[in-house]
C-alpha cells in the first residue's frame, strides 16, 4: 500500500539541492538546516517502546520489600530497603515498593509524578516461551499466532491520518520487530547515519551517484518505486540538512554507550527534529537472568542502571519536546518467585513496566500484588497476572496517541483499560 | 580437527565457470560464433540433454506430460523477450548470454529441464562440501551445538566451574565457555546457521536447477519456520534440505504431511506439545507426594491449538477457506501426540524399555525423527470439517486429516493464488488462478503440472505480468551477482546485505512468512540500502565478491560512461528498452569536471592500487584462489583508476535504478 504523503507533496525541502551526499560542506550544511523547512502538518505526539527481550525479573526491577515470603523465596536475591551492610539499598517508593538502586535515575521522575509503575503485568497465555510470549505480546493477539500484523503497525494504521513522512513510525532495530509486522508504513533504520548514499571514501562519485539514483527513480513507470524513491531522498535531505553526525543532546543529558543508549539518542534526534515521528521502537536486551543475577552488583543491576540512565537521558534530553513523548517499556513475562539452584530465577509469569511522560498517572505503583505466599501464586511458583498487558497499551495508545479502537488494535479484547493515565 | 572458518570457501563453481567462460571466450572468438558459448552458460550442461523428449517428461502418476507451447508470441513477446521473462521468473536472474541460450535451447525444453530439476550440480556439490555441519542429521545437530545455557549447566554438571562463577556478560567467562565446548567437541549454533545462510546464497546464485532453489524457497516461506525461536532453530537445516527441497516439485500433498513431522514444525508451532489433557479429578485420595507428580504432569499436558489452526489459515484453506474454531479444535485433538523423537537419554525414558515393535503394537510410530505417541493421542471421537473421525484412531486419523486439507478446494485455490502471486504479479488475475486451481484439484496437488498449467496461459506472458513483480532483496544480490558472473569466495557478507535491506532469511517471525509483494519489500529504509548495495557490489566493496567488470566485456574497457552504460545495460537487463535512462544518464556521468573529481577522489583512496573499482572485490589479503588477479603495474593502475572507478559507477548505478528492481 502507498500512502500519499503530504509532506512530500508540497515541495518538503525543496530549496535544499540534490545531491548533498556523503562529504556535505560545514557551511552548506548549516546554511541548509538554518532555512525555515515548510511543516504542512501539525507536530503530532509520539509514542516511545522499548521491548526488554528475555524476560525481566520485575520482583527484582521493583521489590514488595515488606513481603517476607519474598525473603525466604529468595535468600540469595533479596535486597532491602534499609540502609545496612555493604550493598546499596532499594530506594523506597512508598513505604511497600523498592525500586532497584541501579535505577536511581527514576527516583525523581517517580516522585516528580511523570514515571508510572504497573506490577503485575502480563498476558493471559501462560506460555513461559520467550518466543511465544514476545510474539504474542508484539503481535497483541496471545491466543492466536497466524495475526500477520503487529500491534504498533495497526497503530499507526489509526493515527487517523495519512503518514506524513516517511519517519511516522521508526525501529531504531537492525529488522522489523514483530510489532512493526503490517501494511502500515514503518521503517527500520539501525543507524540514521546509514540514511545516505554511500561509496566509501568517494564523496564525488556518491554524490553523481545520488544524483542520478534521484533522477532515474523520479522517472521510472512503476509508481511504487517512484514514490517510494522519492521519499527516501527527501529523507535522507532532512537527516543531513540536520547533520545527524554531529549531535549535540540538549541539557548536558548523557546517554550510556549502549544499544539502548545510543537508539534512545537516535530517537530523540527524530523528534527534535521534527520530521514526523509518531511511533518509535527500540530493543534492550539480556534480561534473560537464569545465572547469577546478582543484587546491587552484577548482571541485572547492570541491565536496570543502562535501563534507567538511557532513558532518563533521552528525557533530559527532549527539553521541551517532553509534553508531546509518552515512553513505555515491556517485557514478554516475568521470573519465578523463588531463585532457581544458580544464582537466577527461571520463567515466570507477571513482570511489571514502566510508563513516562506528561499525561501519566505517574508517581505510583499501578496494579495488584498480593502477598506472595504460595497459595496466592500461579502455579505455586509465579507472580500471577493480574494486570493484561493488552489493557495498559490500549490506554496509553489510546490517552496518548487519541487512538480509539480498541477493536482494531488489539482484535479478540473485551477488558477495561488499565487507570495509568491521567484524567 | 580444525573446522573450516564460516563463510570462507576457497573453491567455488563460479571460479570454475570463470576459467570456462574464459577458455570459451576464446573459443568463441576463434570460432565466430555465438551458439555453443550461450547453450554452454544456459545450464553448463551437455548438449545431448537438450533433445526434444525432453519435452514431455513423467509426471508424478507415471503418465507423460503432453507437449505444451508456451503462448507468449500471441503475447507479441520476441523470443528473447519471453526468454528473457521466463528467466526472470524462474531463476534468481539471468546470468551474461543465458536469454540467448535459452532461445537456442527452445523455450520449452529449458523449462522441461527445470522442472526435471536433474541437473548435475558437481562444481555447487563440491563448493558446499567444504561446511562441515550441511549434512548433519538432526540429532547431531542436537549432540554438537547445545543452546548457551545448555552449555553452562553442563559445566557446572562437570565441575568445571562453580555456579557462582557463571557471568554470561562478562569476556573471560565467555572465552572459557568456549574453550570449554572446544574441548567436549561442541560448537556455537552460530556457526552452523551460519553455514547453513551460506549455502543457501551458494545454492541460490550457482545451482543449475534454479527452478528447484527458487521454488525450495517459496515453500519454505509458506511453511515458514524461524530461527527466532530457539526450540525450533538448530533443526531448520534439516527442514529445508531434507522436507522442503527434495518435494518442492512434487506433490503438495507430502510437503504438507512432512513439514507436519519435522521437528522444525513440531518445535515452531508447538504441536510437539500438544496432547489429551490428563483426565482430572480427586482419584489420588490422600498420596500428596504422587498428587504433586500428577499435577506435574497434568501441567505439562493439554490440547495445544496453535499448529492446528496455522495448517488450516497459513498452510492449506487460508483464512477465509470455510473453517471454524470448532474446526481447530477439532483437528488439534486429531493431532496430540504429533510429536518429535527424544534425542537425548533422558527424554527418551519410558520408551527405551520397549522395542521398536511393542512400542509399533501399542499404536506408537517412529519414523525418524518423528514420533506419533499414542499415550499422548486424545483417543476420542472427533468431527472435523464435517468428516467424523471415529473414536481410538490413533495416528492414522492425523494422516488423514491433512490428506483431507491437501486435496480442499480451499486449498487449491489458495495455492493456486499465492503460486501466481509470486510468479506473475502482486494482484493476479483470477481467470489465471481458476485455471492452476482446476490444475491442481485435477492433478492430485502436482505441483509441476500446476507450474505448467501457469506458464501455458497467456496471463503469464501478458503485459501486465512483464517486469511487474519487485525482487525481493535476495532476489537481486543474488540477481545482480549472476548478471556479472560474479564470484562469492565468502557468502556470508552478501547474506547481510540481503539482511540489511530488510530479508533476514530465515529470522522472519510469523508463520505467515515475508509478505510476497513489491510494497512491502520497497520502502524508504531499504531503497536506499538497495542503491548501495549495487555501489558496493560494483565497485569491489563486498569483501568475498569478486566481480570482472572489464572481462565481462570481453576484455575492453569501455571508453566513456555512455559506452558503460550501453554495454553493461545490455548485459544485465537484457530486452529491457533502456534508451530513456541511458540518455538522461548520460550527461549527469560524462561531466568532465565530475570525471576529474571522480578520478581524484579514486586515487586518493586508503587502500590505493588494491582498489581497483570492479577488478578485485576480495577483502585484503583473502584473495589468492583461481580468477583473475589484480594488476600488479601500479602506474597502470593509478592510470586506469578514474576510468574503473567510473566503471563501477556506473555499473552500481545499473544495479540501483529503478529498473533492476524489478522482474
Amino acid at each position: 500500500m502507498v500512502t500519499r504523503r503530504g509532506f512530500l507533496k508540497g515541495g518538503g525541502l525543496a530549496l535544499l539541492g540534490v545531491g548533498l551526499m556523503g562529504g556535505i560542506p560545514a557551511f552548506m550544511a548549516e546554511a541548509a538546516a538554518s532555512d525555515k523547512i515548510f511543516r504542512p502538518y501539525k507536530r503530532k505526539k509520539v509514542l516511545v517502546c522499548i521491548f526488554q527481550r528475555g524476560a525481566m525479573d520485575g520482583l527484582m526491577a521493583v521489590t514488595p520489600f515488606t513481603d517476607t515470603y519474598l525473603q525466604s523465596a529468595r535468600p540469595g536475591l533479596s535486597l532491602s530497603a534499609a540502609k545496612s551492610g555493604n550493598g546499596n539499598p532499594l530506594i523506597d517508593l512508598d513505604g511497600r515498593w523498592g525500586l532497584h538502586p541501579g535505577m536511581k535515575a527514576f527516583e525523581p521522575l517517580f516522585r516528580d509524578g511523570r514515571l508510572g509503575i504497573v506490577h503485575g503485568i502480563g498476558s493471559p497465555n501462560n506460555t513461559r516461551s520467550h518466543f511465544d510470549a514476545q510474539d504474542y505480546m508484539e503481535s497483541g493477539t496471545p491466543f492466536n499466532k497466524g495475526t500477520a500484523s503487529g500491534w504498533l503497525n495497526r497503530a499507526v494504521g489509526l493515527l487517523g491520518h495519512d503518514a506524513v513522512t516517511p519517519f511516522t513510525a521508526v525501529s531504531l532495530t537492525s529488522a522489523l520487530p514483530r510489532s512493526f509486522y503490517g501494511d502500515h508504513p514503518s521503517v527500520a533504520i539501525s543507524n540514521l547515519q546509514d540514511f545516505a548514499i554511500e561509496l566509501k571514501s568517494n564523496p564525488a562519485a556518491a554524490n553523481t551517484a545520488a544524483r542520478s539514483f534521484e533522477d532515474l527513480y523520479d522517472q521510472t513507470s512503476s509508481g511504487l518505486l517512484q514514490q517510494t524513491g522519492k521519499e527516501s531522498f527527501e529523507a535522507m535531505k532532512m537527516l543531513q540538512a540536520a547533520d545527524v553526525r554531529h549531535y549535540r543532546p540538549a541539557n548536558g543529558a548523557i546517554y550510556p554507550t549502549s544499544p539502548l543508549g545510543n537508539s534512545l539518542r537516535q530517537i530523540a534526534q527524530l523528534i527534535k527534529m521534527d520530521v514526523g515521528l509518531e511511533v518509535a521502537f527500540t530493543e534492550s536486551n539480556g534480561w534473560d537472568t537464569h545465572f547469577n543475577q546478582g543484587t546491587d552488583n552484577g548482571i541485572f543491576a547492570r541491565n536496570v542502571t543502562d535501563l534507567s540512565n538511557s532513558i532518563a537521558a533521552f528525557w533530559t534530553d527532549l527539553d521541551a519536546s517532553q509534553d508531546d513523548v509518552t515512553l513505555m517499556t515491556m517485557t514478554e513475562f516475568g521470573r519465578t518467585v523463588h531463585q532457581n539452584g544458580t544464582g537466577g530465577t527461571d520463567h515466570g509469569r507477571g513482570s511489571c513496566n514502566f510508563i513516562l511522560g506528561k499525561d501519566i498517572a505517574g508517581g505510583k505503583v499501578h496494579g495488584q500484588v498480593a502477598a506472595l505466599a504460595t497459595e496466592n501464586l500461579e502455579d505455586g511458583r509465579d507472580l500471577p497476572v493480574t494486570t493484561d498487558f493488552r489493557s495498559v497499551f490500549s490506554a496509553v495508545a489510546d490517552g496518548h496517541l487519541q487512538i480509539a479502537n480498541d477493536k482494531v488494535l488489539f482484535p479478540d479484547w473485551v477488558g477495561a483499560k488499565a487507570p495509568v493515565m491521567k484524567g | 580437527m580444525n573446522p573450516i572458518p564460516p563463510g570462507r570457501v576457497s573453491k567455488c563453481p563460479a571460479s570454475n565457470m570463470k576459467t570456462v567462460f574464459k577458455i570459451l571466450g576464446i573459443v568463441l572468438v576463434l570460432l565466430g560464433g555465438h551458439l555453443l558459448l550461450s547453450s554452454f552458460m544456459a545450464g553448463m550442461l551437455p548438449m545431448h540433454a537438450l533433445d526434444g523428449a525432453r519435452l514431455s517428461l513423467p509426471s508424478l502418476d507415471g503418465t507423460r506430460i503432453p507437449p505444451y507451447r508456451f503462448p507468449f508470441r500471441q503475447a507479441g513477446l520476441t523470443d528473447r523477450q519471453a526468454a528473457a521473462h521466463l528467466l526472470s521468473r524462474f531463476t534468481y536472474g539471468a546470468s551474461p548470454g543465458q536469454v540467448d541460450a535459452v532461445v537456442t535451447m527452445g523455450l520449452e525444453n529449458w523449462w522441461a529441464q527445470q522442472l526435471a530439476a536433474d541437473l548435475p550440480d558437481d562444481s555447487l556439490s563440491q563448493c558446499l562440501s567444504q561446511y562441515d555441519a550441511l549434512q548433519l542429521t538432526n540429532q547431531r545437530v542436537a549432540d554438537l551445538y547445545p543452546k548457551p545455557g545448555q552449555v553452562a549447566r553442563m559445566a557446572i554438571r562437570d565441575g568445571v566451574i562453580d555456579k557462582d562463577s557463571v557471568k554470561t556478560d562478562r569476556k573471560e567467562y565467555r572465552e572459557f565457555i568456549r574453550s570449554y565446548m572446544q574441548e567436549k567437541g561442541l560448537k556455537p549454533e552460530q556457526d552452523l546457521f551460519r553455514q547453513f545462510f551460506c549455502q543457501k546464497v551458494l545454492r541460490a546464485a550457482y545451482s543449475h536447477n534454479q527452478l528447484q532453489e527458487v521454488m525450495t524457497d517459496f515453500w519454505f516461506n509458506h511453511f515458514n519456520v524461524s530461527i527466532t525461536k530457539n526450540d525450533c532453530a538448530g533443526f531448520i537445516p534439516a527442514y529445508e534440505r531434507d522436507v522442503i527441497r527434495p518435494n518442492a516439485l512434487g506433490r503438495f500433498g507430502d510437503l504438507l504431511v512432512k513439514t507436519a513431522k519435522s521437528p522444525a514444525m513440531l518445535y515452531y508451532l508447538d504441536n510437539f506439545s500438544s496432547s489429551a489433557p490428563l483426565p482430572g479429578g480427586q482419584e489420588m485420595g490422600g498420596d500428596t507426594t504422587l498428587m504433586a507428580k500428577v499435577q506435574q504432569a497434568r501441567k505439562n499436558r493439554g490440547l495445544n491449538e496453535n499448529y492446528a489452526r496455522e495448517v488450516m489459515e497459513l498452510h492449506t484453506l487460508g483464512v477465509d477457506g470455510g473453517y471454524t474454531q470448532q474446526d481447530v479444535t477439532q483437528a488439534a485433538r486429531v493431532l496430540t501426540g504429533w510429536t518429535v523423537y527424544p534425542m537425548n537419554d533422558a527424554g527418551k525414558g519410558l520408551l527405551t524399555r520397549f522395542s521398536e515393535d511393542q512400542l509399533a503394537s501399542r499404536g506408537f510410530v517412529h519414523e525418524g525423527d518423528f514420533l506419533f505417541n499414542a499415550n499422548r493421542h486424545d483417543k476420542g471421537e472427533k468431527i472435523v470439517l464435517g468428516h467424523t473421525f471415529p473414536a481410538g484412531g490413533g495416528y492414522d486419523e492425523g494422516v488423514t486429516l491433512l490428506g483431507m486439507l491437501a486435496h480442499h478446494p480451499s486449498t487449491a485455490r489458495f495455492i493456486a493464488r499465492k503460486l501466481a502471486v509470486r510468479f506473475v504479479s502482486d494482484d493476479p488475475p483470477q481467470t489465471l488462478i481458476n485455471k492452476m486451481t482446476k490444475t491442481f484439484l485435477e492433478k492430485d496437488g502436482d505441483i509441476r503440472q500446476v507450474l505448467i498449467t501457469m506458464v501455458s496461459a497467456p496471463e503469464f506472458w501478458s503485459a501486465t505480468a512483464v517486469r511487474e513483480k519487485t525482487k525481493s532483496p535476495f532476489e537481486l544480490a543474488i540477481g545482480a551477482v549472476r548478471s556479472l558472473h560474479g564470484v562469492i569466495e565468502q557468502p556470508y557478507p552478501l547474506y547481510n546485505w540481503v539482511s540489511k535491506m530488510g530479508e533476514k532469511k530465515y529470522y522472519y517471525q510469523a508463520p505467515t512468512g515475508f509478505p510476497d509483494k513489491g510494497s512491502y519489500w520497497i520502502n524508504t529504509g531499504s531503497l536506499l540500502n538497495r542503491m548501495n548495495f549495487g555501489l558496493a557490489l560494483a565497485t569491489g566493496r563486498i569483501p568475498g565478491v569478486r566481480i570482472d567488470l572489464v572481462a565481462l566485456n570481453n576484455g575492453h574497457e569501455p571508453e566513456d560512461a555512455q559506452a558503460a552504460l550501453v554495454i553493461f545495460s545490455k548485459i544485465m537487463l537484457p530486452e529491457r528498452n533502456l534508451d530513456a535512462t541511458i540518455k538522461r544518464l548520460t550527461p549527469m556521468l560524462n561531466d568532465p569536471n565530475l570525471a576529474q573529481k571522480v578520478d581524484a577522489a579514486s586515487v586518493r583512496t586508503e587502500d590505493g592500487g588494491g582498489m581497483g573499482a570492479g577488478r578485485n572485490g576480495a577483502d585484503g589479503g583473502q584473495s589468492g584462489t583461481a580468477g583473475i588477479q589484480p594488476d600488479n603495474d601500479m602506474a597502470m593502475v593509478a592510470a586506469n583508476d578514474g576510468r574503473a572507478a567510473q566503471l563501477g559507477q556506473v555499473v552500481g548505478i545499473i544495479i540501483g535504478s529503478p529498473e533492476f528492481q524489478r522482474r
